[in-house]
């Protein structure tokens, strides 16, 4: 079609045209549409304005002064007039030396180059010439460089660091995960200390049972991981079964590789989860791997299958526990939290890290979660953990019947408002270790309780109905890159009387929970290095024939 | 004595002058092509042309003046009309020099002007005396 050929021919852009006439050369013309004090050749300055002026700024534009015979503007004021007048004269000035520049056939040496507008046809090029650090004549001799400080740094291709894909005698380590879509793409490599969980859909079927590499335990643990110097596989730490219904059995021997097979028109030991655990020192190397998986089956109407794929990292002699922050507390990471069982003078949350890699409410702040009915008594005890920095309020309606009794009605409200196993102790970093003790921050409890004066002289119920927790932070570090740290967290515990109802009536009355964290941080002190003193001391034989 | 010689006393002076003034000429211009480079912005596709024409030029003012002047004091007329067709070349050159260079200074046009005027005034002398020799 004639429009588009019509565009397709269109000329590059290119840049505004130079101004080369020296009378309409202005360099003292910095404001737009106004007059510019002192600067005789702007052009948007009137005579009565000239009369203002004291002196030229600019008293002659020239071209280049090479050039043996050029234009010149000078501009000058009459001070003798009244009132003073700009004048303005165009002259040709002659260069006397003998070196003079009578003509040139190269138009660009007069005039600074505009430089080329990148279009569709010169990016490359330009990208080639102008892309690097430098414009150096002699491109090549940078890649030689570079390819010669490589050898040294073979050493420390074993040696990771945070995000570098975990290298395998072949390619990668592969974790597989939906890419575009949901389904699985094996190119995936997972990233040193980078944990990452994924869920992707594989299609599979009972005929090419044997055949699909990646749902075969043996895809997953034949790679060896590249460590330093040595060459670390991966051990299968447990496997799990899962039957058709959903059902999930550990197996007692996990030494065996279990081949997918046909079995009864089904096809079994399909793999449907992954979860690699990797140990690495703090040097960087990585000394173990296991791979735990869950195997199910598949039957002939099946097409396709979810995997899902875990890894997480454990440094060596520590405990998995996740941490919040490093070392100060992450906004939106659960607040860790622990108990000092009795006899040992650390928490106790190291022994629940043990037996469970993952995050789970016994290491953890928790506060009653909402539920949909708001009926207390059938809560079902939903808990969900405290994030750090997210201030939260939570709560329920408790209908309150005649039947009630005061004292279960009591220990049922605490265990709804604390949870089973409220812990006593808080870690103030986000890092901090079981082992250091005092790292962590003993939570004080209060009570609070709304007396009714009249009630003052019986002995009635007294029923919780809100916690509130306080949780008392400070930046704590270097001004430029603070650290949250608890410092404080106090739990006020709210109990009101409980009248007694008349048969068959009822009462509601509103539980809440809740919890805020509070920035006590002191302003920040800037530390400043010490003045240098002057050391002036007089030498010690300076009075000499005196003293 | 004059009656029998026919080479032309004026037409070898001026050979003379013109082998000694070449000398200058060449040596004016190679300095100033290297003066040219340091002030100018001169790339290397600009001077290379310059510089090759001038060597050229040389080369054939030498073989110029060598074919004149020998043909000149044998009174050959060969070599006095192969000179002529030379100095051709080298008018074409001088006047690249003068108009067509890169960078043309107030120099270059003075020191060129006057090899033409001696390339006009030994052109006239060589076809007297080639019409001397002839007759």
């Amino acid at each position: 079609p004639p429009e588009t050929r019509a565009a397709a021919r269109a000329p590059p852009r290119s840049g505004p045209a130079p101004v080369t006439d020296v009378d309409k050369l202005c360099v003292c013309d910095l404001l737009v549409a106004q007059c510019d004090v002192n600067c005789c050749c702007d052009p948007d300055c009137s005579a009565e304005d000239f009369s203002l002026f004291t002196t030229c700024s600019v008293p002659i534009v020239t071209g280049d002064s090479h050039l043996c015979s050029q234009k010149a503007a000078i501009y000058s004021l009459d001070v003798e007039a009244n009132p003073p007048e700009r004048i303005f004269k165009l002259i040709d000035q002659v260069n006397p030396s003998v070196f003079c520049i009578h003509t040139t056939n190269y138009k660009q040496a007069l005039f600074l180059s505009s430089p080329e507008m990148p279009t569709s046809e010169n990016f490359d090029q330009l990208l080639k010439q102008f892309g690097s650090a430098s414009f150096s004549a002699e491109p090549d001799s940078w890649s030689m460089n570079t390819d010669a400080q490589n050898p040294s740094d073979e050493n420390e291709t074993y040696r990771y660091k945070y995000g570098v894909p975990i290298q395998t005698a072949d390619a990668f380590l592969r974790l597989p995960s939906p890419v575009v879509s949901s389904w699985c793409s094996d190119a995936n490599p997972a990233g040193f200390l980078v944990n990452q969980a994924t869920k992707c859909i594989r299609s599979v079927s009972v005929e090419k049972c044997g055949n699909i590499q990646a749902v075969s335990m043996l895809f997953y643990i034949n790679s060896s991981i590249l460590a330093f110097v040595l060459q670390v596989n991966i051990t299968v730490q447990s496997i799990v079964v899962q039957s058709l219904n959903g059902m999930r059995t550990l197996l007692n021997g996990s030494d065996v590789l279990r081949l997918p097979m046909i079995l009864d028109e089904l096809c079994v030991n399909i793999v449907l989860g992954v979860s690699y655990h990797i140990t690495y020192t703090d040097a960087g190397e990585i000394i173990e791997a296991a791979a735990a998986f869950v195997l199910g089956a598949i039957n002939k109407e099946t097409l396709s299958i979810q995997q899902s794929f875990e890894i997480s990292f454990t440094q060596v002699n520590t405990k998995p526990v996740p941490l919040s922050g490093n070392p100060g507390y992450v906004v939106g990471l659960p607040v860790r939290a622990g108990f000092r069982p009795q006899g040992y003078p650390f928490p106790i949350d190291i022994f629940f890290a043990a037996l469970v890699l993952n995050t789970n409410k016994y290491s953890q702040l928790t506060i009653l979660q909402s539920t949909s009915n708001q009926d207390c008594l059938a809560a079902q005890g939903a808990r969900t953990p405290i994030l750090f920095g997210y201030n939260m309020i939570s709560g329920c309606k408790l209908r309150i019947t005649a039947a009630m009794k005061c004292q279960p009605l009591t220990q049922t409200l605490l265990d709804l408002l604390k949870g089973q196993s409220f812990p006593e102790y808080v870690a103030s970093f986000g890092n901090s270790q079981a082992q250091d003790v005092l790292d962590w921050v003993p939570i004080t409890h209060l009570h609070i309780s709304e007396q009714r004066i009249y009630n003052t002289f019986q002995s009635l119920c007294q029923i919780p109905v809100s916690l509130e927790m306080e949780v008392k932070w400070t930046k704590y570090g270097s001004l430029v890159n603070p650290q949250a740290r608890i410092v404080n967290v106090t739990a006020t515990i709210t109990t009101t009387t409980l009248k007694q109802l008349p048969s068959g009536r009822e009462r509601t009355i509103p539980i809440t929970s809740s919890v805020v964290f509070t920035d006590i941080s002191s302003p920040a002190e800037p530390g400043y290095k010490a003045w240098p003193t002057i050391n002036a001391k007089l030498p010690f034989d300076f009075f000499f024939p005196f003293v | 004595n004059n009656s029998y010689q026919l080479s032309s006393v004026p037409l070898q002076i001026v050979f003379y002058v013109n082998g000694i003034y070449y000398i200058f000429y060449f040596l004016a211009t190679l300095a100033m092509i290297v003066y040219k480079c340091q002030v100018f912005s001169y790339p290397h596709e600009f001077l290379a042309p310059d510089l090759a024409l001038l060597f050229v030029m040389a080369i054939l003012e030498l073989l110029r003046l060598y074919l004149g002047s020998m043909g000149n004091l044998t009174e050959e007329e060969a070599p006095l009309a192969l000179s002529l067709v030379i100095m051709v070349g080298s008018v074409i050159l001088s006047v690249y020099f003068l108009v067509w260079q890169t960078y043309v200074l107030k120099a270059d046009v003075i020191i060129n002007a006057v090899l033409l005027f001696t390339y006009g005034i030994e052109s006239v002398l060589q076809v007297i005396a080639i019409a001397t020799f002839f007759g």
